[in-house]
């Protein structure tokens, strides 16, 4: 069986992205993962496309958790 | 150097290729929208600008070839070797699209994007208006390859002769007994990003017509669920055209909106034509040589002329210098006019056109727009310029979907572009082109 999984292209380490649509600029991410997100003029937050590990990616996991909207995840597709 | 064009004026027959037609004004096109006027460039097209029914579309083309099991494979490694590239503005590789859809297994959704949001554009309604057998052709072709179970014709509402001619030729497939899958018309509200993608998905999955942020490709898990394709018309065609000449006959060629003060032309121009070529048709005897060009329309980027006047109108051959036909949209702007002013209406409406979901767009744009509207009528102070530049670095790239990308894009180009232009209204909070009127089409009170 081919699986959906196939053709797509795996980070060696996940990025942490935020679906916009979801998002209303709560900000509890900025607070739980400082290192990686920032905000913008509006409240929003920015997040620099990088692959996280370490103290970063666990930054990113409880800003995941954290966010009410459940706008974060981690994304290890290319 | 003038290369001379040869136009199909409606009404007319295919008159003799190479005999130039006399260039008198072209007649507007009754089926049409307002002010649109349809003339063809010697290629597979140009059978005459008038509309095409089944037994003339049968003539001139030939019957579609089958697509089904290794005729579809034959008919994507023949996209493949061919490069072609969607038409929607991305030029997106569409064999890679079609792999992927194959790959997520089949019985999903063909959709033919034609929900045409630009008011700058005319070809996906020029084309669904005369050639309408040629792009549920190319539609069909991708629904066999992909084992997909319907097809869906994606229109704006207010299209009602796009619509209409739509409906006729399925009518006329069904009377003639062509063997489709089920092919639908739907259509969502007359908005800019009905058109958007994942907007049309959406939509087409009981959802509003809006954009929604997708984190898997809808050629994976697009519409209920299933693999998606949805590609721009003009898009369809050329894979018709494909479909039937396979790599060695086929001739490249790209549909492009020429847009003037009064009216739309749009042109099948083939890859051998330059900028001054599409111009030095008519529009270059009334404006002179243009000061610059918008390419791809609202979203796309302004570029002087000087930069592009030689160069084919060949998105490959553009790529390599930086630039992109986007949609196949080009704005000349007579050397009158104030292109300040021009970016300030239509990222205005742009933001207007916001979906109002993701912040940065919702108020990013917004006061972007606010910024180029003061920088245009002057009122801007440097410390103004300052902040729209930092404030367009903060949303590209910020939304779901890429409509504020666009806007920035636009901007940033105009900032660029009309340099000259900028330093006047910042310094002296004068224009060099006062009083000039609008070239490019914007719709008020988005």
């Amino acid at each position: 069986m081919r699986t959906r999984t196939s053709q797509v292209s795996r980070r060696a380490a996940p990025i942490l992205r935020v679906d916009p649509v979801a998002c209303e600029g709560v900000g509890i991410c900025t607070h739980l993962a400082p290192d990686v997100v920032t905000v913008d003029s509006w409240g929003y937050p920015i997040i620099t496309e990088r692959e996280l590990e370490g103290r970063d990616l666990a930054q990113a996991e409880r800003a995941v958790s954290g966010c009410p909207r459940r706008a974060m995840f981690l994304d290890q597709n290319l | 150097m003038t290369r001379a064009l040869h136009v199909v004026r409606p009404g007319e027959g295919d008159s003799a290729p190479g005999a130039a037609a006399p260039l008198a004004p072209l007649a507007p096109i009754g089926v049409l929208d307002s002010g649109v006027r349809f003339a063809l460039v010697g290629s597979e097209l140009s059978a005459g600008a008038t509309p095409q029914g089944l037994g003339d579309h049968v003539r001139v083309f030939g019957a579609r070839p089958s697509a089904v099991g290794s005729h579809g494979a034959e008919l994507l490694d023949a996209i493949t070797t061919i490069g072609l590239t969607g038409r929607g503005g991305g030029h997106f590789p569409l064999a890679r699209k079609w792999r992927t859809a194959l790959a997520a297994g089949g019985g999903g959704t063909v959709v033919v994007n034609g929900a045409e949001s630009e008011s700058c554009s005319a070809k996906d309604a020029a084309l669904l208006q005369l050639r309408p057998h040629l792009v549920l052709d190319g539609a069909v072709s991708a629904a066999e390859t992909m084992a997909a179970r319907s097809v869906v014709v994606w229109l704006h509402d207010g299209a009602s002769m796009t619509r209409l001619s739509v409906e006729q030729a399925l009518a006329e497939r069904r009377e003639a007994g062509v063997v489709d899958p089920p092919i639908v018309v739907r259509s969502g509200p007359s908005h800019y990003l009905t058109g958007e993608s994942s907007a049309v998905v959406q939509a087409l999955s009981g959802g509003p017509a809006l954009p929604a942020f997708r984190r898997v490709p809808s050629a994976v898990s697009g519409v209920d669920g299933r693999p998606t394709l949805v590609s721009n018309v003009e898009t369809f065609a050329r894979t018709a055209l494909a479909a039937r000449t396979g790599v060695g006959a086929y001739r490249p060629a790209t549909l492009v909106t020429v847009v003037g003060r009064r009216d739309r032309l749009v042109l099948d121009v083939p890859p051998s034509a330059t900028f001054d070529d599409l111009v030095g048709i008519e529009w270059s005897r009334e404006h002179g040589v243009p000061a610059a060009a918008l390419l791809g329309g609202y979203g796309g980027t302004w570029v002087t002329w000087s930069q592009i006047g030689g160069l084919p109108v060949h998105e490959p051959a553009l790529r390599a210098e930086g630039h992109t036909l986007g949609p196949g949209i080009v704005v000349p702007l007579p050397a009158g006019a104030c292109g300040l002013a021009e970016t300030a209406r239509i990222v205005d409406y742009l933001a207007s056109s916001s979906a109002r979901q993701c912040g940065p767009c919702m108020f990013g744009l917004r006061a972007v727009a606010d910024l180029v509207g003061q920088l245009a009528e002057g009122s801007a102070r440097r410390s103004d310029l300052a902040r729209l530049r930092r404030f367009a670095g903060e949303v590209d790239g910020r939304g779901g979907c890429s409509h504020p990308d666009g806007a920035v894009r636009l901007v940033t180009t105009a900032l660029h572009t009309f340099s000259a232009d900028v330093r006047q209204h910042v310094h002296r909070h004068r224009c060099l082109h006062a009083g000039t009127a609008p070239v490019v089409p914007v719709p008020s009170g988005a």
